[in-house]
């Protein structure tokens, strides 16, 4: 049985758990690759116009998985943590696909991601339904689950000691884990904190590679992943009341942790166009940011995007940095 | 305490409530164009439409003397639960730090914070008179809404063109007025009657259609963000009903969960054939709403919907497949800042047209002569 797995939205995150789970259970798992024109179009076409760029893009994936593999996985994140849950879209991806994706019927394998404290996604109670589609037993689930959640430790372990997390799963792919634990480039004269959520940062079609590009430019990169998600958290903890979904607390708690660290000169927001829990993840960073006297810019994409805009757009800003940080250092000398 | 609040749809409601717990009551201006500009200058870009009408609303409340604005939170998953702290955010920042903004998170998620507010705008208000004032409150919100059902039911017979709309403005006004309990009766009963003594047409069952109305709450309750739509299908010969009345937002909402009306549930169990779990703002309602009409023999379905609204976005996402299956035309309407007035009537239209061609030759001939017994008819569904 051959399952794909869309290479869109959660997939930066979670692919090694996946892949391994899947695989324990005996499944040929297909990679539907990074994004490609061809995928955007066949996403576009199938969605409503007015959805963001991720969605767009997750549904061509799954359509593009539907031509390569007998199953297409598309779990139902509906939370990993209380009391937060995950944008609505999430939560109804499962439906938005049965209602936009027409062969989709009886293909698609959701789970539903409901945990009340738990990032791992590893308790077997969501995974189930394999039982009732495939005849597994819940032992084999179990013990699936648990070796994935063993390869998943030590993706985070990676992360955490510095690797992004496209870098982390080249890793994982290549299987180099010890070698590349805390291998990370550190000689940028600059340091960026590049914020988003995996699926905007991290597929090339949205984001146009920025993270590459940055670093081409001599920029060291942090992002959310490299802190973890308690850290994350704690930044959060002068907040009235944390924000309803737990990948923009992610961002946001990373935002504010960065915002303290005396090694990052400046932040970017990148943010897919029309995306509704960053209208306020956006506006309590670049507040915060002025509060801490850090330079902040947001980086707006969607699959429209012009690229020589945004290059431009970084390379003023990295400058920018750059110029205040020898005033800066001019001065002490 | 000068006290104001969001306008949304039958804004007497709130300012009854707090006129009945003693407060001065800075009634927030009906939002206008003003309105919106004021709160797209001041919101981010990509808040929801809803947001930024709130806080043009709020900036024209402080500009007519209020102090204390009054909303609720709501718990997630989706942004409406951030607004008020959004809000705070912005209001401080443009300066004005002696504005108290209270908000009323659900209960649940802290009952301490819950009745501290709630000891705020009782403003010392002794208990018994709190209550026995919230009831008469409670009934007020039920005949209210009776009477707006029934509006929505005549005018689109009306012989004189606007006269159904005029006596629901009257009615308004004089509800405005009401104080107790006995009063309220009595206004009601002879509203009641002022609405059956509009002429109207004798309707033929072939040509009567009937176009539910679904979507998220405040653009489907207020009338000068959607621009009136209830009124436009109305003077198109359209009878209309909403997905949400706010008496039954009260009940559905407001009332401990076993006590909810087993109508709410049953429109949830609807709507999760499509959405499988609650997903947060109006979703998984206005599927199990969109079913609910049809089964009760409406013709079509307007859809509202604030642009890129996340759950609304799945019910969209889902509704070529809903109107296939279920058989039943739904026009989807974004709405935003930039929704033109008259590109949005042409659609209506276009769409009412549709209705009236399919429904021709489906249905048996039957007249209503009396209106009376054609708008009691169906208030069953009230209570
Ligand atoms: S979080 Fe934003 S970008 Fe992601 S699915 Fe939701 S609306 Fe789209
Ligand atoms: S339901 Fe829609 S309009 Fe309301 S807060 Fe959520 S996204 Fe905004």
């Amino acid at each position: 049985m051959k399952i794909a797995i869309p290479h869109s939205l959660l997939y930066y995150y979670y692919f090694p758990l996946w892949d391994t789970f899947f695989k324990e259970l005996g499944f040929e798992v297909v990679d539907t690759g990074p994004t490609t024109k061809d995928i955007l179009d066949k996403g576009s076409k199938a969605a409503v116009a007015d959805i963001c760029a991720p969605i767009k893009i997750f549904t061509g994936h799954v359509i593009e998985g539907l031509e390569k593999a007998d199953y297409v996985f598309v779990p139902r994140f509906a939370r990993i943590k209380k009391p937060e849950y995950f944008c609505p879209k999430f939560m109804g991806l499962p439906d938005i696909i049965e209602g936009t994706v027409e062969k989709s019927k009886g293909r698609v394998i959701s789970p539903i991601i409901n945990e009340k404290n738990n990032e791992n996604i590893s308790s077997p109670r969501g995974y189930e339904i394999l039982i009732d589609m495939f005849g597994f037993s819940h032992r084999e689930i179990r013990l699936a689950i648990k070796r994935a959640e063993e390869v998943f430790e030590r993706f985070k372990s990676l992360m955490h000691s510095g690797l992004s997390c496209d870098k982390a799963l080249n890793s994982y792919r290549t299987g180099r884990w010890e070698e590349d634990l805390g291998k990370v480039k550190k000689d940028g004269d600059v340091t960026i904190a590049v914020l988003g959520y995996v699926y905007d940062v991290y597929d090339s079609f949205i984001s146009m590679d920025v993270v590459k590009k940055l670093e081409t430019l001599g920029v060291n990169i942090k992002t959310f992943e490299m802190v973890p998600q308690e850290v994350a958290y704690e930044s959060l903890k002068h907040y009235r009341k944390r924000l309803f979904w737990t990948f923009s607390n992610r961002v946001l708690g990373a935002g504010l942790y960065y915002l303290k660290d005396p090694d990052v000169d400046g932040i970017i927001h990148v943010t897919a166009f029309g995306c509704g829990p960053d209208a306020i993840v956006g506006r309590f960073l670049q507040f915060e940011s002025d509060v801490a006297g850090k330079p902040f810019t947001t980086l707006r994409v969607d699959e429209h995007t012009g690229e020589g805009h945004m290059v431009t757009r970084i390379e003023a800003f990295v400058d920018m940095l750059r110029r205040k940080k020898w005033a800066k250092l001019s001065e002490v000398l | 305490m000068k006290v104001s609040f969001p306008y949304m749809g039958s804004a007497i409601v709130y300012k009854k409530l707090f006129e009945f717990l003693e407060h001065e009551v800075i009634m927030p201006p009906k939002p206008t164009q003003r309105t919106m500009d004021l709160g797209v200058k001041y919101s981010p870009e990509f808040a929801c439409i809803p947001l930024k009408m709130v806080m043009g609303t709020y900036l024209e409340a402080i500009e007519k003397g209020a102090k204390v604005l009054v909303t609720s939170g709501g718990h997630g998953p989706c942004r409406a639960g951030f607004y008020g702290d959004t809000h705070r955010n912005i209001l401080k920042s443009l300066g004005y730090d002696d504005i108290e903004l209270i908000i009323f998170d659900a209960p649940q998620d802290s009952w301490r914070a819950f009745f501290r507010n709630v000891q705020k705008i009782r403003n010392g208000v002794p208990w018994h008179k709190v209550i026995n004032r919230m009831y008469t409150l409670y009934r007020f919100v039920q005949k209210l809404d009776e009477l707006e059902k029934m509006v929505q039911k005549i005018r689109p017979y009306e012989v004189n063109k606007g006269q159904t709309t005029q006596v629901w403005n009257q009615i308004q006004e004089r509800f405005d007025k009401i104080k107790t309990r006995k009063e309220l009766y009595k206004v009601y009963e002879e509203c009641k009657q002022l609405l059956f003594s509009i002429p109207t047409r004798k309707v033929d069952e072939k040509d009567r259609i009937r176009v539910g109305i679904v979507g998220e709450i405040y653009v489907v309750m207020e009338s000068s963000i959607n621009f009136g739509i209830e009124e436009i299908l109305g003077n198109l010969g359209v009878e209309v009903e909403r997905s949400l009345y706010l008496f039954e937002w009260i009940n559905d909402n407001l009332v401990p969960w076993i006590l909810r009306p087993k109508r709410f549930k049953e429109i949830i169990k609807k709507g999760q054939r499509y959405i499988k779990i609650l997903i947060g703002g109006h979703a998984v309602e206005t599927v199990g709403h969109i079913i609910d009409f049809k089964e009760r023999g409406f013709d079509g379905i307007v859809h509202l919907m604030p642009f890129a609204c996340l759950p609304e976005l799945v019910t969209q996402s889902l509704i070529p497949k809903i109107s296939k299956e279920v058989d039943i035309p739904i026009l989807s309407l974004p709405i935003d800042e930039q929704t033109g007035k008259a590109n949005m009537l042409t659609r209506i239209e276009a769409f009412i047209d549709l209705l009236k061609n399919r429904k021709r030759g489906k249905t048996k001939e039957v007249f209503i002569d009396n209106i009376q017994e054609h708008v009691q008819e169906e208030r069953v569904v009230m209570v």
